[in-house]
């Protein structure tokens, strides 16, 4: 019964996201004609100067003499069959630049969530556990720390450390050029390459699920139920671990549900400095060089993304607690 | 009757490239992966389309053109083994190489070169719509012989030909669809001594050993891999690692070029940039008052240390100037010396009197008038020039305001809508004034939506006559004469301010040898770049 009632629920989600994500898309196409300079004067630009034929020619081609709500029109017909059109400035459709771009993107995020949630999780609950010991006080001061460091600093000096000085891991990139690995070794190669970029990326976020986990831990370590546990006679550590855990767990889900959002742009930096082939270097250049119809594809995507967490976080609501009825009225 | 005919044979020149061939050593120079750093990315591999430079560096490597050119410009035989020039200027035969083959394994013909220069690089090549705007047909009586039939002389187009600027294409793979959307513009196939093997995007290009490249025993190097490095400390920190091992055109910032040539493993090239001869320019918008008065053009190029410039924003990687033509075309006879010298010490003087004769007094707040300055959107060292600049005007009384934008709108600003007073930048000489200095000034080229031309609308008839006239003729010394008068009357009237030439700082691995060895520097092949 609850599983069909589950089934219902994304289903009914999916068909009410179609107009939130159509309704992005005509925002962001009319917000981006507010951009002066268009994609022509950009790649006539580049290269050096131009000819105004050429100039005129690309015009023609990329479809910028058209009156905007013809562009719009043609643009929305477009997207509702899935093709997300051509990037001229590329010269490569841009579903295919998107595609290309997202395993690497994906890879960082999910290395990132794991380690930001995992260790935020774990960093929380030991420092509630040992509330005012020097435990606590030590994990708080280095949350506050990495809360507060930007994240290009970190990593610049990470790679200082740890590339130059070191020479641990690899300055940049996401596997050895030189060598090219194959198989294993590639596997080996890229995780290599992934350590100093998820650690950027994550002590943020780590940070804020640190001092999140903490405060909620403390908050039900107070509550009712885990009196009546305690009144049991249950330890401590069973009833953090079974009862105060979970209900401690909703907070940081619905932050990590934020957080991926975030990180599908957010991370622009960071690919930056460890030229990390992912999404975001991809949209901040063609923000850059105009390059509209690759930006909208990548904001078409990561809308459809956010929708989808956001799906993802209500079912693991229900799952976590399961006062939390889907569907409404019950 | 003058002699315009030249003739270079294969026996006398093509001996420099191919005698070191017979050195026992060879075998040794064999082997290893170049790194290279671009920055930033190119948008696309068709440099048959695109002219901008990341697209250059890479393509160079793919792609051979009819001639290579040396240190002093002259051209020097690639695909083309010999070429004469007739006596009238309007007819060009190349000799082509015989046994040359593209990527693919198919010959490269004389049908080759004629689709090249005919359907591609004549429509929709930036800069070849100009070059060969004369070119009315190319023969090809066989398949190894390519005639020019030219409408005028049109003498720069002999600088135009190397694989950078015009890249010989495959007639078989590019006839076939739209060139302008052709699918190998990613998937380059050329005569080049790099093949084409993957691009993974926001990462690398990977370029392997052409083994039938058609120079017996190049190249050297196994591999070049083109690497995309955004952030500037990262670039930098992969050079001194050694995880890269060249970059050059301002990837690496000319502090950090400083540091990492302290550094035992790394040395610093400044060769390899003579046909392209950035020179840097204050543009002044010479219709809008006061802009339009020549005394205070003048009176801010005077205001401008170009020694200080040099030294403190550029680390000295420059060398200072008054006119539009780069001192690299000296060996040429193009550039001259003899123009108004705005490089004086008393400089400040000068101007304040040019300014109190333009009627422009000082008032109560010891300000002529102000204007807004927009700075060159390119990165720290034009910031810099901007605020220099402020400094500079504010010192003979013009209070300057700074405006930062993103490159688009500046472009709009300053070529599409003529929106702004005064600003900088820098255009490339490239090889021959007609191609890259003409832009800037010659009324032919004021057209609004057009960037990098004369964005000043400056317009005066005897300079244009005088480049006009430059442009078809033959004879070396009458076009040195035509140049040196057309660089007297702009320098005079100073519709921009040239304060210096830019040497671009090329950071390079030193276990690398023979890398920078063309006055295209990073825009040539590496056939003979060797790894020790």
């Amino acid at each position: 019964m609850r599983g069909m009632r589950l089934v219902r629920f994304i289903l009914t989600r999916l068909l009410q996201a179609i107009p939130v994500v159509l309704g992005v898309v005509v925002l962001n196409f009319l917000l981006l004609q507010l951009a002066p300079g268009d994609a022509a004067t950009v790649l006539a630009g580049e290269a050096g100067g131009a000819p105004p034929e050429y100039v005129e020619q690309l015009r023609a081609r990329f479809g910028l003499d058209k009156p905007v709500l013809v562009q719009l029109g043609l643009y929305l017909k477009n997207i509702v069959l899935l093709d997300l059109g051509f990037s001229f400035r590329n010269n490569a459709p841009v579903l295919e630049l998107i595609l290309g771009r997202l395993w690497p993107t994906l890879l960082l995020m999910g290395a990132t969530l794991v380690i930001s949630v995992g260790g935020g999780v774990i960093l929380g609950v030991v420092a509630a556990l040992g509330v005012r010991t020097w435990r606590d006080h030590l994990i708080s001061i280095a949350a506050v720390i990495a809360y507060a460091t930007p994240l290009f600093w970190i990593g610049l000096m990470l790679i200082l450390v740890f590339s130059i000085r070191l020479n641990w891991f690899p300055t940049s990139g996401m596997e050895d050029v030189v060598a090219f690995h194959e198989g294993w070794a590639r596997v080996v190669d890229i995780a290599h390459h992934l350590v100093l970029p998820t650690i950027t990326l994550s002590l943020f976020y780590l940070a804020l699920y640190t001092r999140l986990m903490r405060a909620t831990v403390l908050e039900q370590r107070g509550a009712e139920y885990a009196t009546t546990a305690r009144a049991k006679g249950l330890t401590e550590r069973a009833i953090t671990l079974r009862h105060v855990l979970r209900n401690a767990l909703l907070p940081v889900v619905t932050m990590a549900g934020v957080q991926v959002g975030a990180l599908l742009g957010g991370s622009v930096v960071v690919e930056t400095v460890f030229a990390w082939p992912g999404l975001g270097q991809l949209a901040y250049q063609s923000l850059f060089a105009r390059d509209f119809n690759l930006l909208l594809g990548i904001f078409f995507l990561s809308a459809c993304l956010v929708v989808i967490v956001n799906i993802i976080v209500d079912v693991i609501y229900v799952l976590l607690d399961p006062r939390i009825r889907v569907g409404g009225q019950s | 009757m003058r002699l315009v005919r030249r003739l270079a044979l294969i026996a006398g020149i093509g001996l420099t490239v191919f005698s070191l061939a017979s050195e026992p050593a060879l075998a040794q120079r064999r082997g290893g992966t170049l790194v290279q750093i671009t920055q930033p990315e190119p948008p696309s591999l068709g440099s048959y389309i695109s002219t901008a430079n990341p697209v250059g560096q890479v393509a160079s490597k793919i792609y051979d053109g009819l001639l290579e050119y040396d240190f002093d410009l002259k051209p020097i035989p690639s695909l083309a083994e010999s070429w004469t020039v007739s006596d009238d200027g309007k007819t060009v035969t190349f000799r082509l190489r015989s046994g040359v083959k593209f990527h693919d394994g198919q010959p490269m013909t004389s049908a080759d070169v004629q689709f090249t220069f005919m359907e591609v690089l004549k429509k929709v090549h930036p800069r070849g719509i100009n070059t060969f705007a004369e070119v009315t047909a190319i023969d090809t009586p066989d398949a190894q012989t390519v005639v020019f039939r030219l409408n005028r002389p049109a003498p720069y187009m002999m600088a135009a030909l190397s694989g950078y600027e015009s890249p010989i294409l495959p007639k078989h793979v590019f006839s076939q669809g739209d060139i302008r959307t052709h699918q190998n513009a990613n998937r380059p196939i050329g005569t080049g001594p790099f093949k084409f093997v993957e691009w993974r995007r926001g990462e690398f290009v990977r370029l392997d050993r052409n083994a039938d490249y058609w120079k017996p025993g190049l190249p050297y190097l196994d591999r070049i891999v083109v690497r995309f490095i955004g952030d500037t400390g990262t670039r930098a920190a992969a050079l001194e690692r050694g995880e890269a091992h060249i970059a050059g055109f301002g990837a690496v910032p000319y502090n950090d070029v400083k540091k990492l040539e302290a550094l035992p493993n790394i040395q610093i090239v400044t060769r390899g940039y003579e046909m392209l001869s950035p020179v840097v320019e204050l543009m002044f918008n010479t219709r809008r008052a006061p802009f339009d008065n020549v005394k205070v053009r003048q009176a801010i190029s005077y205001a401008i240390d170009r020694k200080f410039v040099i030294d403190n924003i550029w680390f000295g990687f420059g060398k200072p100037t008054n006119g539009p033509i780069s001192s690299n075309f000296a060996p040429t006879g193009l550039y001259s010396a003899d123009v108004t010298n705005y490089n004086v010490p008393d400089g400040i003087e000068r101007a304040n009197r040019l300014l109190d004769e333009a009627g422009f007094p000082r008032r109560a707040d010891g300000f002529r008038f102000e204007i807004t300055h927009d700075i060159t959107p390119y990165g720290e060292e034009w910031r810099r020039f901007g605020e220099y600049t402020q400094q500079a005007l504010a010192r003979i009384g013009i209070k300057a305001n700074l405006r930062y934008e993103d490159v688009a709108t500046w472009l709009k600003r300053i070529y599409t809508d003529y929106d702004y007073e005064v600003s900088s930048n820098h255009l490339f000489n490239l090889a021959d004034p007609v191609l890259g200095v003409h832009r800037a000034f010659h009324s032919r080229f004021i057209r609004p939506g057009t960037v990098f031309v004369n964005g000043v609308r400056w317009s005066d008839p005897r300079a244009d006559e005088l480049m006009d006239r430059a442009t078809i003729e033959t004879d070396p010394k009458k076009r040195a004469e035509l140049y040196a008068e057309v660089q007297r009357i702009v320098v005079a009237a100073a519709p921009l301010a040239w304060t210096h030439e830019i040497s671009f700082a090329t950071v390079l691995d030193r276990r690398f040898r023979d890398v920078i060895v063309s006055p295209l520097g990073l825009f040539s092949s590496f056939d003979r770049a060797w790894r020790e």
